[in-house]
């Protein structure tokens, strides 16, 4: 069943909707009494720790856990015998243990359970691990060079979950995007050719609640209580792994202290899941800071080479692109993450010709994986960068490039999708007007520091995706809302989805109670992220209250002796249009119902409609290759430049931002602020560097530096409503988009400022005086990537060009 | 061994070795869970709690070392399920929580610089909340919230 706009405009109880109505979770977690996985025990419980892997690449040659079985406390041990599966999102590659082979530092090898984590620790400890070193890959242009060693030998015999893509040797997976015939346009007499080339580092997504589950296994089946953004992923995720039914594991989300994308994938469950089994007690694990900042499946390093030919007037005829995105050594998200340089990097303005390739790389590292806007942040970065670089080489205004050239209604994108409405161009101007009514942050005249500002634009989209929902309307009135979605902090189950349900049944938002996450109670989810959950939820919660809202109605007809389409839905009473005396309250209609017919529910369910199409031939190995609901970001940054450390103070951050229709709008500024930030830790000065033995040097808060107070500004923000979108009542997503454009606008502003060339995030102190002074580290040199692009790419780029729409 | 607290104005009985973190005893042992232990490296703030009405990172206190003196965890705000206080009310209306993972050590460095300094300035209030790691929500509302209380508009700074 799907949710009708027109069904829904019939009825007015806006009270719930655009209001800044407070969290209900707010209170108990501001006493200390919020219970989240990591503050969760069972009487008998046991510790969980890993052994892993002190070596980035080897063959292994022995474990031998006879020792570590016999250690004081020690209750089970499992290790790759006992996980036989492989999982992945594209393919099928990434066993739960390091089998026959370690592919990065950190690796798990064998998991311990013992009394205490103490003991537990000892006898992980003592485990006997022999492992024969293999040359290890840390950087893609190793994985890349002629002839080297393949981190995947058997790549071709895993299991693609996703077909379409091309792979081989060490590229994971690639993606192109062809359109147009590049080759005339570059070759035209009338333009100019801009190349740049940017790297972008790793960013750890450092939830204050680290990963942790506690597991048990009850009558046959596994119940694994965990902090996750994907309970639905967790749950198939740990079947796979085992080798087991699905329908055997039964997943719950308490509270979650932060994902931002790090717990989206399945992660430590199945290690709880196999302790429990083997030991019959109940188990937690809880990584360690270290072990987070060691293992997070972090935002993704890339590298990437941008061109394009720009007639003097500023109309971008062709563009093309290699970019390298490290997946580490397993593809995780990262072959899903390829489709995204498509509508990021190739996103916010009109192009002619198109050709791209990105390519995810096998590395001997850590794994990436999702980080909020995963593929965006840098790929804005590049873009906007290289916009500017554009302007810088045609002598045009920055802004009015951007006015120019954005996407507006009726425009094609890269892969040929026809966007809908202008929204980047009336943001601009919304730029502006903020901009000239907020305060000019001055400074002393002797500050000797160098000013600059970036003004960037960005796209980002509504990861629209499965979501089933549940309503029961119980006698008492109350509204019981049933998914399996999850609080992690961002507020959509305790403001915008319930608000939005409430609004569907006519009735307070504090009415809708929703229920925790639990597969076993609620439909499948494609989880929280992906800016998808006010979106796929709401609409899921909206049908299903409809579908309630259905059944109470013919019930009230009865009670009323009126015609269902003549009954009103609003402030808790169903009343009868023209007569407001004939009204009953939702509880005394409910009671009847439940009474008379049964009690009433309703289901509802939602997944994207697919109404943004590509022109056919021009996108392989895509899983996205059209945008259904886009999201539009301006985003505007003033900085300081000291030249004599290096160091960027931002004096001054705005925002403009497509939300659709705001729900909640005091809760979407709270997501702005934190995005924001997030973002600038990321263009700043969040750095991950990884020594020669494979290891990150920065392996807790010391040394990794997360944005502290001091470090920030309040971000003054501006919503803009009305741009399409089919989430319930217009809405869109708007927690991920925050953090998409904020390197690309604190880098140019960084560019305006020193005059130099900015190609490398994070700028650190250290980095921004090499750019200053003598460049220790040089221009970016992609050595690696190959002068033409298509010999950059796998696929058969003839083929590619021929099926290609002119 | 054998460790006699005061925790939150009782005499609590824990058996753990002196030097086992005095957040590891509150959390697993009394579970007071309240008191968060994010790095448990002192770098964070999400485990602070006041001893003898002076903040201190219960990560790198060693339960020994706290034995004789008066602890006070984020449980002893509002105890039980009384009305919050004024600083956890300034924040529930501000909308600032989110994941809510830091609250706890940050209203604790809160409450300890109020006891040190009933009339902090507003450099005071953002130099207390400096060493406390959020994640989530960029600072800008837990600072009005906490100004909104410890520096109130009247007074000025």
């Amino acid at each position: 069943m799907c949710a009708h706009n027109e069904e829904r405009d019939e009825q007015m109880s806006p009270a719930a909707v655009g209001a800044d109505l407070p969290r209900r979770d707010a209170e108990d977690k501001l006493r200390g009494r919020t219970r989240y996985t990591v503050d969760s025990s069972r009487p008998g419980m046991l510790y969980a720790a890993l052994r892993r892997s002190d070596v980035a690449a080897g063959r292994i040659v022995r474990v031998d856990t006879t020792q570590a079985r016999a250690m004081p406390g020690v209750r089970a041990i499992v290790g790759a015998v006992d996980a036989p599966g492989l999982y992945g999102v594209g393919i099928a590659d990434h066993p739960l243990f390091a089998t026959g082979v370690v592919r990065y530092h950190g690796e798990p090898i064998v998991a311990v359970a013992a009394e205490t984590v103490e003991q537990a620790r000892a006898a992980a400890a003592a485990v006997v691990v022999e492992v024969e070193p293999l040359e290890a890959h840390l950087t893609m242009a190793a994985a890349l060079a002629p002839e080297a060693r393949e981190l995947h030998p058997d790549w071709r015999d895993y299991e693609e979950l996703v077909e379409g893509a091309q792979r081989g040797g060490n590229v994971a997976w690639e993606a192109t995007v062809v359109r147009g015939d590049a080759d005339a346009a570059f070759a035209r007499d009338d333009v100019v050719i801009v190349t740049s080339e940017f790297t972008s580092g790793r960013q750890n997504q450092a939830a204050l609640e680290p990963r942790a589950c506690v597991a048990t296994y009850e009558d046959g089946r596994f119940v694994l209580e965990t902090s996750t953004q994907v309970p639905w992923a967790v749950r198939n995720g740990t079947a796979r792994l085992l080798g087991i039914s699905p329908s055997a594991v039964r997943v719950v989300v308490p509270a979650v202290g932060g994902g931002f994308g790090g717990k989206f994938e399945v992660s430590s469950e199945p290690f709880a899941a196999l302790l429990a089994r083997a030991s019959g007690r109940p188990v937690r694990i809880v990584n360690s800071r270290q072990e987070e900042m060691l293992t997070a499946l972090c935002r993704e390093n890339a590298e990437i080479r941008i061109r394009s030919a720009v007639t003097r007037d500023g109309e971008i005829v062709a563009r093309e692109a290699v970019v390298l995105m490290d997946c580490g050594a397993y593809g995780g998200e990262q072959p899903f993450l390829t489709t995204m340089t498509a509508h990021t990097l190739f996103g916010n303005y009109r192009l002619g010709a198109v050709r791209l390739v990105s390519r995810a790389v096998y590395t001997n590292t850590a794994p990436t994986g999702a980080f909020r806007a995963c593929n965006g942040t840098y790929s804005t970065f590049a873009l906007e960068r290289h916009t500017d670089e554009i302007c810088a080489a045609l002598g045009l205004d920055r802004l009015e490039f951007r006015r120019r050239n954005v996407l507006g209604d009726g425009d094609i994108g890269s892969t040929g999708q026809v966007f809908d409405g202008d929204v980047l161009r009336p943001m601009l101007d919304r730029m502006v007007a903020l901009r000239e009514s907020s305060a000019v942050v001055e400074l002393p005249a002797d500050d000797g520091r160098l000013r600059g500002t970036g003004t960037v634009v960005g796209t980002w989209f509504v990861f629209v995706g499965p979501s089933a929902a549940t309503v029961n309307i119980n006698a008492d009135g109350s509204v019981t809302l049933i998914t399996a979605g999850v609080e992690i902090g961002s507020g959509s189950t305790v403001q915008a989805i319930p608000q939005i349900v409430a609004d569907t049944l006519g009735v307070r938002a504090e009415d809708v109670v929703v229920k925790a996450a639990d597969t076993d109670a609620a439909g499948y989810d494609a989880g929280v992220g992906g800016g998808r959950s006010t979106v796929s939820l709401g609409a899921a919660g909206t049908a299903a209250g409809l579908d309630a809202r259905r059944k109470l109605l013919d019930v009230a007809a009865d009670m009323l002796e009126a015609a269902p389409e003549d009954l009103l839905l609003a402030d808790g009473h169903v009343s009868v249009v023209g007569d407001p005396d004939q009204r009953l309250t939702i509880a005394a209609v409910a009671a009847h119902a439940q009474d008379r017919v049964g009690p009433i529910s309703g289901s509802g369910s939602f997944t994207g409609r697919g109404s943004a199409t590509a022109l056919p031939g021009c996108a392989a190995g895509h899983m996205i290759d059209a945008l259904d609901i886009p999201i539009f970001a301006v985003h505007e940054c003033e900085v300081a430049v000291d030249p004599e450390t290096g160091h960027v103070e931002v004096l001054a951050y705005r925002v403009v931002q497509d939300v659709g229709r705001a729900i909640n709008p005091r809760a979407i500024g709270g997501q702005i602020q934190g995005g924001v930030v997030q973002g600038l830790g990321y263009a700043l000065h969040e750095e991950i560097t990884i020594g020669e033995d494979g290891q990150f040097r920065q392996r807790g808060f010391e040394s990794y530096r997360l944005p502290l107070l001091r470090d920030v500004v309040a971000v003054q923000a501006d919503l803009y409503e009305g741009a399409p979108s089919y989430g319930p009542l217009g809405a869109k997503g708007a927690g991920e988009v925050p953090i998409l454009p904020v390197a690309a606008a604190v880098a140019c502003a960084v560019a305006d400022a020193t005059g130099r060339r900015v190609q490398r995030i994070p700028l650190t102190p250290p980095r921004v005086l090499g750019l200053l002074l003598d460049d220790p580290e040089g221009p970016v040199e992609l050595g690696h990537m190959a002068p033409q692009w298509g010999d950059n790419v796998l696929g058969d780029v003839e083929a590619l060009v021929a099926a290609a729409p002119r | 061994m054998t460790i006699e607290l005061t925790v939150n104005g009782e005499t609590r009985t824990v058996t753990a070795a002196p030097l086992t973190p005095l957040a590891e005893v509150l959390r697993e042992e009394l579970y007071l869970t309240g008191t968060k232990q994010a790095c448990g490296e002192g770098f964070c703030g999400s485990c602070t709690v006041l001893l003898d009405d002076a903040a201190a990172p219960s990560c790198l206190t060693p339960v020994g070392m706290a034995a004789g003196k008066a602890v006070r965890t984020i449980e002893s705000l509002a105890p039980g399920m009384s009305e919050l206080s004024p600083l956890q009310q300034a924040m529930k209306d501000a909308d600032a929580v989110q994941c809510g993972m830091c609250f706890p050590g940050i209203l604790m460095g809160l409450t300890a610089l109020l006891a040190r300094q009933p009339e902090p300035t507003e450099d005071d209030v953002r130099t207390a909340l400096s060493g406390h790691l959020c994640r989530c929500t960029g600072y800008a509302r837990i600072v009005d919230a906490a100004l909104s209380v410890c520096v109130p508009a009247e007074r000025g700074v």
